[in-house]
């Protein structure tokens, strides 16, 4: 059979971001794929030379629109180290309480997109619907839906009273009652299993050689969490299961990122309900001494790394930051092969990609 | 005869693309906040299927053209000719800060600035990230516009 | 993981050199090594300790030298340091025994200008098709 190389993207219907693929099909599978990044490259690391520490935080909720938390937590991590900072405890429960309301809103995005690119269209509506009541919870916290400011270097900018923890405490059950809900659907709907079972397999071998991280390591069953492995922020004060799976294909990554929801919904609450007194941020100079220091956080979708370098000065002299959707990049060849065309919307949203984070 | 045939298909035809502007959303280097929020507008809470608007595949049968992120050397050929395959009236909406003017990116070596340094742009509408009742007020502000 | 014993490993394997083990925040240990060692390092983590999982590779051009960072991580991290010259920036590729390394090579190739001697596929990844200019990464005089 005749083979054909198709061009797909950096416009396409089944991408939200820019990315270009070169796949190669036999009819109607897929038989070789290449990748082209790069249309989102802003030259961050660059950019973040010529910006001081404090103007950096603003610049690094900007990497990414989704995880943006996730990036100025690991940033400010990174910088109170280097300080020798000693974070109050309120400002580390309410850093971890929005990373946990940054989840979930991230992985009910994730599951509208998924259901829409296979064609499901209703659990698209519902889910984002439902992602709603989060980005109302983050935004009666922080002022924002979607970038909040909440991180600061020291600690958190933000505060919450009693009448707040309890109105957050009644979103969070009407929320569990919807992610149960979108639970039963997934679980009993047979053409979405269809077309999430079997496609674009990643072993634990592969996912181990190409150091894959988060959710899509974790469907492939590698137990490794750095909440729990490693806990930053106050996630040693709180109770919650990692979650594997075993098959390490798109039905799998479902599986793990809808049961990591309603784990965080949990760790909300918890979080809630015993919220330490305390000021909301150590006092932070501008100039940090010479020194490095590599942070590390479990954004919604892995392993988020960030190297910093201090020369002495009120800029960083180096900052590094490596996003977990980069190696995922890396494995798509391998879970593209064999695969039809029909069903490459569905690997493509199956590993969550977030190519703004990897682009930097 | 011949001009009052013409008078009524232009107003019927004005009519059709003020009631259903068709959008095609790219983003050219952006950090997602604003496409999400984008993606947001078609959602039950915000619903902008019902001022007409939906969201195209392809250029072709986009009569608006949603961008967001600033313009990235990789990107701008790309984009200028996504709007060369809109056919005409055609019409640019700047979508969040960085779109308008590169935003926090603008001094990034492989940032060229908004989106008005490669096309036309008819409506800007800022925010870091845009909010959807912006994104709305932006597109009800065009569709002004078109009448 | 067990820093100590694999800095003991380490230290075995390279008996003639200092190593200079360094705690560094958070949690992360560098051990310094010439850039002809580090793939034999990597083997050593690989091999006898089973250490695969690579974060990252840092690279940064300090005026005098080229310094690369592999960091590693499996419950505590460990960081190789090494460091290259400006005008000839060479060290072996890792992907022979980590095929995640393929993208970390890729990109510190373009940003500073190392060459990855065996990388199977040595091109640009983020940027531009016609970008003319020096490795973006590498200081130039006009910054301060």
């Amino acid at each position: 059979m005749n083979r054909i190389t198709i061009p797909i993207g950096p416009q396409h219907p089944a991408l939200k971001e820019p990315i270009s693929f070169l796949l190669t099909v036999e009819g109607e599978r897929i038989v070789e794929s290449a990748l082209r990044i790069g249309y989102v490259h802003r030259g961050l690391e660059r950019i973040f030379q010529n910006r001081s520490y404090v103007q950096n935080v603003h610049v690094v909720e900007r990497i990414c629109g989704i995880c943006s938390h996730a990036h100025t937590t690991a940033y400010c991590q990174g910088v109170e180290a280097l300080l020798g900072l000693q974070i109050p405890p309120r400002a580390l429960c309410l850093r971890t309480l929005l990373c946990e309301l940054e989840r979930i809103h991230s992985h009910l995005l994730w599951l509208g997109v998924l259901a829409e690119h296979v064609g499901f269209t209703t659990i698209f509506m519902y889910a984002w619907r439902d992602r709603e009541i989060v980005l109302d919870i983050m935004e009666a916290l922080s002022g924002g839906r979607v970038a909040h400011a909440v991180n600061v270097i020291g600690g958190v900018r933000i505060d919450v009273d009693q009448e707040q923890v309890c109105l957050t405490l009644a979103r969070l059950d009407e929320l569990e009652r919807r992610i149960e809900t979108l639970l039963g659907v997934i679980r009993h709907e047979r053409t979405l299993q269809a077309r999430t079972r079997a496609v674009g397999h990643l072993s634990i071998e592969q996912v181990r050689s190409h150091c894959v991280v988060g959710p899509v390591a974790r469907a492939s069953g590698m137990d490794v969490d750095l909440r729990r492995d490693a806990p930053y922020a106050a996630y040693d004060r709180l109770d919650f299961r990692v979650i594997t799976a075993e098959e390490g294909d798109v039905w799998a990554r479902t599986m793990v990122r809808v049961l990591e929801t309603v784990e965080s919904v949990g760790m909300c609450r918890q979080l809630l309900a015993e919220l330490p007194d305390g000021p909301l941020a150590a006092p932070a100079s501008r100039r940090v001494p010479p020194g490095q220091v590599v942070s590390r956080c479990e954004a919604p979708r892995g392993e988020l790394v960030y190297y910093i370098r201090s020369d002495g000065g009120d800029r960083p002299a180096r900052v590094k930051v490596r996003t977990p959707t980069l190696m995922t990049l890396a494995t798509l060849s391998d879970q593209l092969r064999g695969v039809n065309t029909a069903d490459v919307p569905t690997v493509l949203s199956g590993v969550d990609l977030c190519i703004a984070c990897a682009d930097r | 005869m011949l001009r009052i045939i013409h008078c009524i298909t232009s107003r019927i035809v004005r009519w059709a693309r003020r009631k259903s502007p068709w959008v095609l959303h790219f983003n050219s280097g952006g950090c997602n906040g604003c496409d999400i929020e984008i993606v947001d507008t078609l959602t039950p809470r915000y619903d902008v299927e019902r001022l007409g608007i939906l969201k195209e595949a392809s250029p072709r049968h986009a009569d608006v053209l949603l961008c967001t992120g600033p313009v990235t050397r990789q990107s701008r050929d790309r984009l200028r000719r996504i709007y060369e395959q809109m056919p005409a009236p055609r019409w640019v909406v700047a979508i969040g800060s960085c779109s308008c003017s590169g935003g926090v990116f603008r001094d990034g070596y492989n940032v060229l600035g908004g989106i008005d340094q490669v096309l036309p742009v008819d409506v800007y509408v800022p925010g870091c990230p845009c909010r959807p009742e912006a994104i709305i007020e932006g597109l009800v502000l065009l569709l002004e516009m078109v009448e | 993981m067990n820093v100590e014993l694999i800095l003991e490993s380490l230290r075995e394997t390279f008996s003639t050199e200092p190593l200079e083990p360094q705690a560094v925040p958070i949690d992360e240990t560098f051990v310094t090594l010439p850039p002809d060692c580090i793939h034999a390092a990597v083997q050593v983590l690989v091999e006898r300790f089973d250490l695969r999982h690579l974060s990252a590779i840092t690279g940064e051009d300090t005026g005098g030298e080229i310094v690369l960072l592999y960091h590693f991580w499996d419950g505590h991290g460990l960081t190789l340091r090494t460091s290259l010259p400006r005008e000839d920036a060479r060290i072996t590729t890792l992907t022979d025994m980590i095929p995640g390394a393929v993208f970390y090579e890729r990109e510190a190739s373009e940003m500073l200008g190392v060459a990855f001697d065996g990388h199977p596929n040595p091109h640009t990844l983020l940027l531009p098709d016609d970008w003319a200019g020096e490795p973006p990464l590498r200081r130039q005089e006009e910054r301060q």
